[in-house]
């Protein structure tokens, strides 16, 4: 175990004031014991340097999925005050709303037997993915200023969804705050032609089962039950994206002086939440998650066309359970020392996870709070879950997003074949198509942390709560 | 000179050595590439880049957040990279071939050139860089 951090709960534990220079506040984490192990000290280091920032509001916390990575940690929350607090790309990554979609079919296991491949073959078909991967879309300049301010409402008005798919969005499938003024032609260039496309890396477009209903009364709420078929979606804001976080991210770090602001990594640069960069940021950011937003409906689109024409059952039959964000930045009210209060909630590699009550979740969903959906790395489980009263309280209404990996990509290429672990997930009944098999070795299961622990440690420490367990059946990856 | 990938749970780190700086950005530019597509060739594509930054860091950075800008909207796989720096200034002329699904799915698509741990320093041989890539 790393010296210098306590345990301060069964499975909290704090690093104190003083772990690197200038913290402001102390870093707060949450992990199981076996996970502890895992835990690299440049991850804990970087949740360090967050609570140097500006403005930080009680703690710099990590979840259970936390790791290193570049500016604040993977798994990385804080929220800072609206006066005197900061925003910072380093904050959301460079994947701005990369998140998650579920969907539910009325689709038992059986009624794809025989099929599997043939389905895997339709979507892989239907949905671009991989490096170069272009929409078959083509969106305007002015269609894509639509689509930065209205997101997924955008889809649903051209006839790509409906109007309750929208209600079961995290913000309803568009934040507001879009500046579009704010987003690059460079931005847009590599955003028009991807309207629709997945990307690659861990994005992916699965189909799998609901093996386990852990929360009946929750899953009943939900609309999910035992051997229901479902697929998710999980992708982000694409080249529009990532070219938002490059521009800002320069213009930020060539800021840092202007407002006195001193920074341990440059990758935390940032300006004050009132200032022109600042404010800047923010609003080309929103137009990157709301892109997000309308990126993955237009997708779940095109994958029920390709469900329905394939076992005849009604386009509205496929029921959106809700679609999450896990890289964002956004102004939410919390409790903060039992005043309501407005902040600037940061979550990169975090899940927004509202407990019941909540504003800003559907009706429907609450008396058991918004659904959560943790997607597992390739072959493995992935989780639907419910948000809290103790998130609320200890993590900005934040829980993990993944499993967290644990082995490099580069160790993961000269361990594992593509091509092997494609014919080993097929002899367990798993389908998965993708441009590359060398791909996949970088994605093969071993190389993260078992999502089990980690939805576990959630769980257990009463960040959300488990609802259902998804087996995969077929994955296509970028 | 050269550029090996390092060890790095969540991202790509890669360190690059040249024997001038300018050297050490076309070993940035060529370690890119390789990361997100694997082996390439000089087919007869040409692009021209000029940057100005104020210190070789965020030069760097700009460099190859250009280059993934450009192969993101033209499709278009570097090779070559031959870059010339004066001052603030940097011009580089590059050569590659289109994107090949077939032959240029081997990597992983860079999202991002992070700014953490971004420091050129010189050793006794050469000039080295770790870089690490979001993907």
């Amino acid at each position: 175990m790393l010296q210098g951090i306590n345990m301060v709960g069964d499975f909290e534990w704090e690093v104190p004031v003083g772990y690197v220079p200038n913290m402001r506040v102390p870093g707060r984490f949450f992990l199981s014991r076996a996970l502890a192990e895992t835990l690299e000290e440049g991850a804990v280091r970087q949740l360090a340097n967050v609570a140097t920032l500006p403005g930080i509001v009680k703690y710099s916390l990590a979840m259970p999925d936390i790791h290193w990575g570049y500016g604040f940690p993977i798994g990385g929350v804080a929220a800072f005050d609206m006066t005197d607090g900061v925003v910072s790309p380093g904050g959301v990554g460079f994947d701005i709303n990369c998140g998650v979609r579920l969907i539910t079919t009325p689709l038992k296991e059986a009624d794809l037997a025989g099929k599997k491949r043939e389905l895997i073959e339709r979507l892989f078909s239907a949905v671009p993915t991989g490096v170069g991967g272009k929409s078959a879309m083509r969106v305007s300049n002015k269609e894509l200023a639509a689509v930065m301010v209205d997101g997924a409402r955008w889809a649903v008005e051209r006839g790509l969804g409906t109007a309750a798919d929208l209600v079961r969005c995290e913000e309803e499938g568009a934040m507001p705050g879009a500046d579009p003024e704010a987003v690059s032609a460079k931005a847009r260039q590599r955003g028009g032609p991807q309207v629709g496309t997945l990307g690659a890396g861990n994005h992916f477009l699965e189909v799998q089962v609901a093996k386990e209903i852990v929360d009946p009364e929750a899953a009943k709420v939900f609309g999910i039950t035992e051997g229901q078929v479902c697929f998710m979606v999980h992708c982000g804001s694409r080249g529009l994206g990532h070219q938002v976080a490059t521009d800002h991210i320069r213009v930020l770090e060539g800021a840092l002086g202007k407002y006195r602001i001193e920074v341990p990594d440059r990758q935390l640069a940032c300006a004050p939440l009132d200032s022109a960069e600042g404010r800047a940021y923010y609003g080309g950011m929103v137009c990157a998650a709301n892109y997000a937003w309308a990126n993955r409906q237009v997708i779940m689109h095109e994958a029920r066309k390709v469900f329905s024409g394939f076992f005849e059952i009604d386009y509205d039959e496929m029921r959106l359970v809700y679609d999450v964000a896990h890289n964002v930045a956004k102004f939410e009210h919390h409790d903060v020392n039992g005043v309501s209060t407005e902040v600037c909630v940061h979550r990169k590699g975090a899940t927004r996870a509202f407990g019941p009550g909540s504003p800003g979740i559907p009706r429907e969903y609450a008396a058991i709070g918004q659904p959560v959906i943790i997607p597992g790395s390739m072959g493995t489980s992935s989780f639907l879950l419910h948000g809290t009263a103790t998130a609320m309280q200890k993590t900005w209404g934040s829980t993990c997003h993944g499993a967290g990996r644990v082995l490099s990509r580069s160790k993961a290429k000269k361990e594992f074949r593509g091509r092997e672990l494609r014919e080993h997930l097929a002899e367990e009944g798993i389908v998965v198509r993708a441009h590359s098999d060398l791909a996949l070795a970088e994605e093969a299961p071993e190389v993260y942390k078992p999502s089990r622990e980690v939805v576990r440690v959630v769980h257990e420490a009463g960040l959300s709560g488990i609802v259902a367990r998804l087996e995969p059946l077929g994955v296509i990856k970028g | 000179m050269s550029f090996e990938e390092l060890d790095h749970t969540a991202d790509v780190l890669v360190r690059v050595r040249g024997a001038t700086i300018a050297e050490l950005f076309a070993e940035a530019g060529r370690a890119m590439f390789h990361v997100m597509y694997g082996p390439c060739e000089d087919r007869g594509i040409e692009r021209q880049v000029t940057l100005e930054a104020e210190n070789p860091e965020t030069l760097l950075i700009d460099l190859l957040s250009e280059l993934l800008f450009v192969t993101d909207v033209e499709n278009i796989v570097f090779c070559t990279f031959d870059v010339d720096i004066q001052g603030t200034r940097l011009s580089a002329a590059l050569k590659g071939e289109p994107f090949d699904p077939v032959r240029h799915s081997a990597g992983s698509l860079i999202k991002g050139v992070s700014y953490f741990g971004l420091e050129i320093v010189k050793d006794e041989e050469s000039y080295v860089v770790d870089i690490i890539f979001d993907i």
